[in-house]
């Protein structure tokens, strides 16, 4: 009896692992196919990934020209007015960098949640925040006040956070 | 030797408190890291940063079971040791035992690659970063917090091992290493030998090792 069972299971768990094999096989064929599939403003799906990502990335190192000059103990104003134009003018369209489609459903490697695409509106009105944030932030780095120009950049900081607690993963 | 005759100073005062003060705070560094309270990790971190250096001053001029020069000759009694571990007549070295000295040798690189790391990382939003980073780009700035992700895992696993040895010595070879960590005596005669060195930590040696570890703290705090 008990041999019996063990005559079974073996090839029973052989074939299950073929079975997932091909399941990966199918789930990765169509993966790429998406990632090479064009989205209605033309680009391919990997192509906006890439393209969001290089966006967002200008960001940070904005951010980060900023951050460095409040940390210094005299801040040079000049780079973070530089700086602080860069935000606005990268993140023009940012909504927009979001389509269905563009998930990590493509397989492409993307921090992208698809809880984005299931709270459209939320997602959008948390853009529109960050944009807002940033060019007040931007009007605020013209005036030159170091202190107004660092709770600024604390506003549109919490901006960006908003958005990633709740739409990017956690890295 | 001033202690009382049945027992011995192993590990001086400022190992002690160095030690548990890292036991503290690699928990509280980790969890600031993960709910992102980043002045706290920052402040912590430099702490940490303080008490890794001052245990590398104390390793050329602490106390004889700090010091890095005899650990590093312990080394080449590995073979020995491990023989003695396999044949249960094992006998206790005063201060780290060959094996011991690859452990903290290896704990202290994992700490030094952490809290270097730690002062340039950047985060992925250009937000927040360490206190140097404002010397780096963006980009280099990730990759230094890209290790210090990483490394945290390989100091994990090193923290791991150590506790599971801990656990063996305790469990399969009964040698109780965590008293002696806490109270930092042995029993005199757990060593044999007449001649063991001079152990405590020194007044002046523990004034400057502290005063250079805790400027270097300053210096990277006004630096950034």
């Amino acid at each position: 009896m008990k041999r019996c069972k063990i005559q079974f299971i073996l090839p029973a768990l052989a074939g299950l692992t073929l079975l997932s094999a091909c399941g990966q096989n199918s789930e990765s064929e169509p993966a790429s196919e998406a990632a090479s599939a064009e989205l209605p403003n033309g680009m391919t799906v990997k192509e906006q990934i890439e393209a969001r990502q290089g966006q967002l990335k200008k960001m940070g190192k904005a951010f980060k020209a900023i951050s460095d000059q409040l940390k210094a103990g005299s801040p040079d104003v000049a780079q973070i007015q530089t700086a602080a134009a860069v935000v606005p003018k990268e993140a023009v369209g940012m909504a927009d960098w979001f389509p269905a489609g563009s998930g990590p459903e493509s397989g492409v490697e993307t921090e992208a949640l698809p809880v984005i695409w299931e709270n459209t509106a939320d997602f959008n009105d948390k853009v529109t925040a960050l944009q807002e944030a940033a060019a007040q932030l931007e009007t605020i780095a013209q005036g030159g006040d170091v202190a107004a120009i660092g709770a600024a950049f604390k506003t549109t900081g919490g901006t960006c956070k908003a958005c990633h607690d709740k739409y990017r993963l956690d890295d | 030797m001033t202690t009382s005759p049945s027992k011995i100073l192993v590990w001086d005062w400022t190992i002690r408190l160095v030690h548990w003060l890292m036991v503290v705070l690699v928990p509280l560094l980790w969890w600031t890291a993960e709910e992102g309270h980043m002045d706290w990790h920052k402040s912590l971190g430099l702490t940490m940063f303080s008490l890794v250096l001052f245990r590398l001053i104390w390793g050329f001029m602490g106390s004889w079971t700090a010091r890095f020069v005899p650990m590093v000759r312990r080394i080449g009694s590995l073979r020995p040791y491990l023989g003695t571990l396999r044949n249960r007549q094992f006998a206790p070295t005063f201060g780290h035992s060959p094996l011991s000295v690859l452990s903290v040798f290896a704990l202290l690189l994992a700490l030094v690659t952490q809290v270097t790391t730690g002062l340039f990382s950047v985060d992925v939003d250009g937000l927040e970063s360490g206190p140097l980073a404002i010397w780096i780009s963006f980009e280099t700035g990730r990759e230094a917090a890209d290790i210090h992700e990483f490394n945290f895992k390989i100091l994990s696993l090193l923290i791991g091992l150590h506790l599971i040895a801990i656990a063996i010595y305790r469990f399969v070879i009964k040698e109780k290493l965590v008293w002696p960590m806490i109270s930092g005596h042995r029993d005199r005669q757990d060593f044999p030998s007449d001649l063991l060195p001079e152990n405590r930590a020194h007044l002046l040696p523990v004034i400057i090792a502290a005063t250079l570890s805790l400027a270097s703290v300053f210096a990277l705090v006004n630096l950034g």
